[in-house]
């Protein structure tokens, strides 16, 4: 048996005779979405980039700037970290809840559903406060844990607190990529893995696992993008030492009106972001590639 | 403040924006400012005359919450009735998002509520010099009115303390605030991105033993290091709404707050109470970005803000301090105590050197900045 392929997608479906009458069809379909992204996307990310390199004049000066600044590369690393944490503790919890998903009834379906997607569809700054008044040294956490004789513990205005905020408000962007997935994979790939002998937990790592990877690196990589620049949780649920890039980046932009520096953090950002991205992506292909080959 | 996670791809998109408006600017046109006649005569304050600005539409922009709309409702709109002027409001206030519009040559907001510091080290550079042939600033309190602003409010920087944890024992002022064997528990000051203001650095240094009129210039360093001293005891805000939410659960046992925030926390039940002595008196300010499209509108509303009527219906709508010497507005005995514009609180307040910060704002933001996040 052979469980190379991912789940089939619709653009994995044979080529369809007319192509390139189709092909030019959706490419004129693509054209609204890309001129806005040009004007509302590509063009600031421009601006930004130049303004880095010029502002106040032209040079490095606010890339030494930044480099020079223990503080600012302390937060950068903290940026990152914090994200990594949140990616893996969204998909510790995603990943059981989606295969949930997929095998209760329609009405579990949709209550599984509506639990994750009515708080998405809440304001972030309410559910920031609400996770305030959950958190804090007088919530109703520690409340509830003084009852049982136990804690006060510090949850507010610690990594712990911002990571459980954030990964609560990301959740669902890890939870849908992993269902949209999970739901594709063909049953009968158990069946028939257990059918050949192997013990569930063989038959996870070995068919499950594989197989729903695209929708966890898609969930990941949402969730670790969004991740780098949230700013309201942060600086609810966290406190100064907790403080991420995007505070220090409004500091500058809105605070100090110094642009260049906040456009250079900006492209120091995204600069390390698609490092790691390619990286990543990199190391999947030779996961999703050196499988098979060891089966040959 | 801001709400998605794109937020920063926004603030950094401002520069694009800019470059956006300027080319928008450029086909769409705003034509030539409309000729405007205020009447003939000196200027007195709360007053226009009617129909002056009838084909005027203004923009007026402020930090949004209770205040934005009280400053609405007691005397933009009112104005805008009055002269005639369609009145549109945005907010919260953004320096980046006037620095982008003075740049663009493209300038919406006509009137904006700052606060004071920034506005005195920005006057000239993106905000114009105020008329005050038009504005009649002879009732606003000694000192507030300056070339680029006049006040928009007053209120103040004040320590507060919970009266039910310290068995009797009452904190006097600022060395108290730092005294955590007498007064034991978590302190609560601001510490939010990209701001520093009168308030903290000059309590630390007060307690520090330094006497009120030598602060300035302010040992930053100084005061930073006295704060060192009580860093594990304190807790920092963000807005001025997670302050509040602070001494109304509890959380802290002394805080410095605005005094509107304090205010608004023991009328919702939270068992604080200022220390007065040594407050440090703040004020927002009322600014003109440079190349607003007809500056007589922008004065004008000015103008008509600081009348004594128009006082006195801000504060009882909001809270904070009139910025009219003669307003008395009827309010309660408890927000009467939060008045921080009375003879009797005046003399309780430190005297802020307001050059000296418009001066070293900057420099302090960025190393204050740095003390936090460190």
């Amino acid at each position: 048996m052979s469980v190379s392929a991912s789940p089939p997608l619709p653009a994995a479906a044979a080529p369809p005779p007319g192509r390139t009458r189709r092909g030019l069809r959706n490419g004129s379909l693509f054209l609204p979405a890309a001129v806005l992204l040009a004007a509302f996307f590509l063009a600031p990310l421009a601006v930004m980039v130049v303004r880095a390199f010029t502002d106040p004049q032209t040079g490095l000066q606010n890339f030494s700037w930044f480099f020079g600044d223990a503080v600012q590369v302390d937060v950068l690393i903290r940026t990152f970290r914090t994200a990594l944490i949140v990616t893996v503790v969204c998909a510790l919890l995603a990943y059981p809840y989606a295969y949930l998903m997929t095998v209760v009834g329609p009405l579990g379906l949709a209550v599984l559903t509506l639990l994750v997607l009515v708080p998405f569809w809440t304001s972030l700054m309410v559910r920031t406060f609400a996770w305030v008044i959950l958190l804090q040294d007088t919530g109703v956490v520690n409340d509830v844990l003084g009852f049982f004789g136990l804690g006060p513990v510090q949850l507010i205005r610690t990594t712990t607190g911002v990571v459980i905020g954030m990964s609560q408000i990301l959740l669902p962007f890890m939870v849908m990529p992993l269902y949209a997935v999970m739901r594709g994979i063909d049953r009968r790939l158990l069946q028939a893995s257990s059918g050949l002998g192997a013990k569930p937990l063989t038959t996870f790592v070995k068919v499950w696992l594989p197989l729903s990877l695209p929708g966890l690196a898609a969930g990941a990589l949402m969730v670790f993008i969004s991740s780098l620049g949230f700013y309201v949780t942060p600086a609810l649920l966290g406190s100064p030492d907790t403080a991420l890039v995007s505070q220090q980046i409004f500091t500058q932009v809105n605070g100090l009106l110094e642009w260049g520096r906040g456009g250079a953090m900006g492209v120091i950002v995204l600069v390390m972001t698609l490092v790691l991205l390619a990286v990543s992506a990199g190391a999947l292909r030779l996961l999703g590639g050196q499988r098979p080959e060891g089966r040959a | 403040m801001s709400r998605l996670p794109s937020t920063i791809r926004r603030r950094l998109g401002l520069a694009a924006l800019a470059a956006g408006a300027l080319a928008l600017g450029g086909c769409a046109g705003q034509g030539p400012p409309p000729n405007i006649d205020l009447g003939a005569g000196p200027a007195r304050a709360g007053t226009v005359k009617p129909d002056a600005l009838k084909d005027v539409a203004m923009t007026f922009t402020s930090y949004g919450g209770a205040f934005q709309t009280g400053q609405m409702q007691g005397i933009v709109k009112p104005f805008g009735k009055l002269s005639g002027a369609r009145i549109l409001e945005d907010g919260p206030t953004e320096y980046a998002k006037i620095r982008a519009q003075v740049e663009a040559d493209f300038v919406t907001w006509d009137v904006v509520d700052t606060d004071a510091v920034w506005s005195d080290g920005q006057c000239g550079k993106l905000l114009m010099p105020l008329d005050y042939s038009i504005i009649d600033a002879s009732k606003v309190p000694e000192g507030q009115a300056t070339r680029c602003s006049v006040p928009a409010m007053n209120y103040a920087t004040v320590l507060t303390y919970d009266k039910t944890k310290f068995g009797g024992r009452t904190p006097q002022g600022w060395k108290d605030f730092y005294d955590v064997q007498r007064f034991p528990g978590k302190r609560a000051m601001f510490g939010g991105a990209g701001d520093a203001a009168p308030g903290d650095l000059e309590g630390a240094l007060i307690a520090d033993g330094v006497a009120p009129e030598d602060l300035y210039p302010l040992d930053v360093d100084r005061a930073l290091r006295k704060l060192d001293t009580i860093r594990k005891h304190l807790v920092f805000w963000e807005t001025g709404a997670r302050s509040q939410q602070m001494l109304e659960s509890g959380e802290v046992v002394m805080a410095t707050v605005w005094s509107g925030r304090a205010y608004a926390a023991v009328k919702n039940g939270a068992k604080f109470e200022p220390v007065w002595n040594q407050f440090v008196p703040r004020r927002e300010a009322l600014v003109v970005p440079k190349g607003v499209r007809s500056p007589k509108a922008s004065m004008a509303l000015i103008n008509y803000y600081l009348g004594r009527e128009q006082q006195e219906k801000l504060t009882e709508l909001t809270s904070y301090s009139p910025i009219h010497v003669d307003a008395r507005p009827k309010v309660d005995r408890l927000l009467q105590s939060y008045v921080t514009t009375t003879p009797e609180r005046q003399r309780q307040a430190i005297k802020v050197d307001s050059a000296w910060w418009a001066e070293n704002q900057p420099a302090v933001i960025e190393k204050f900045t740095a003390w936090l996040a460190g």
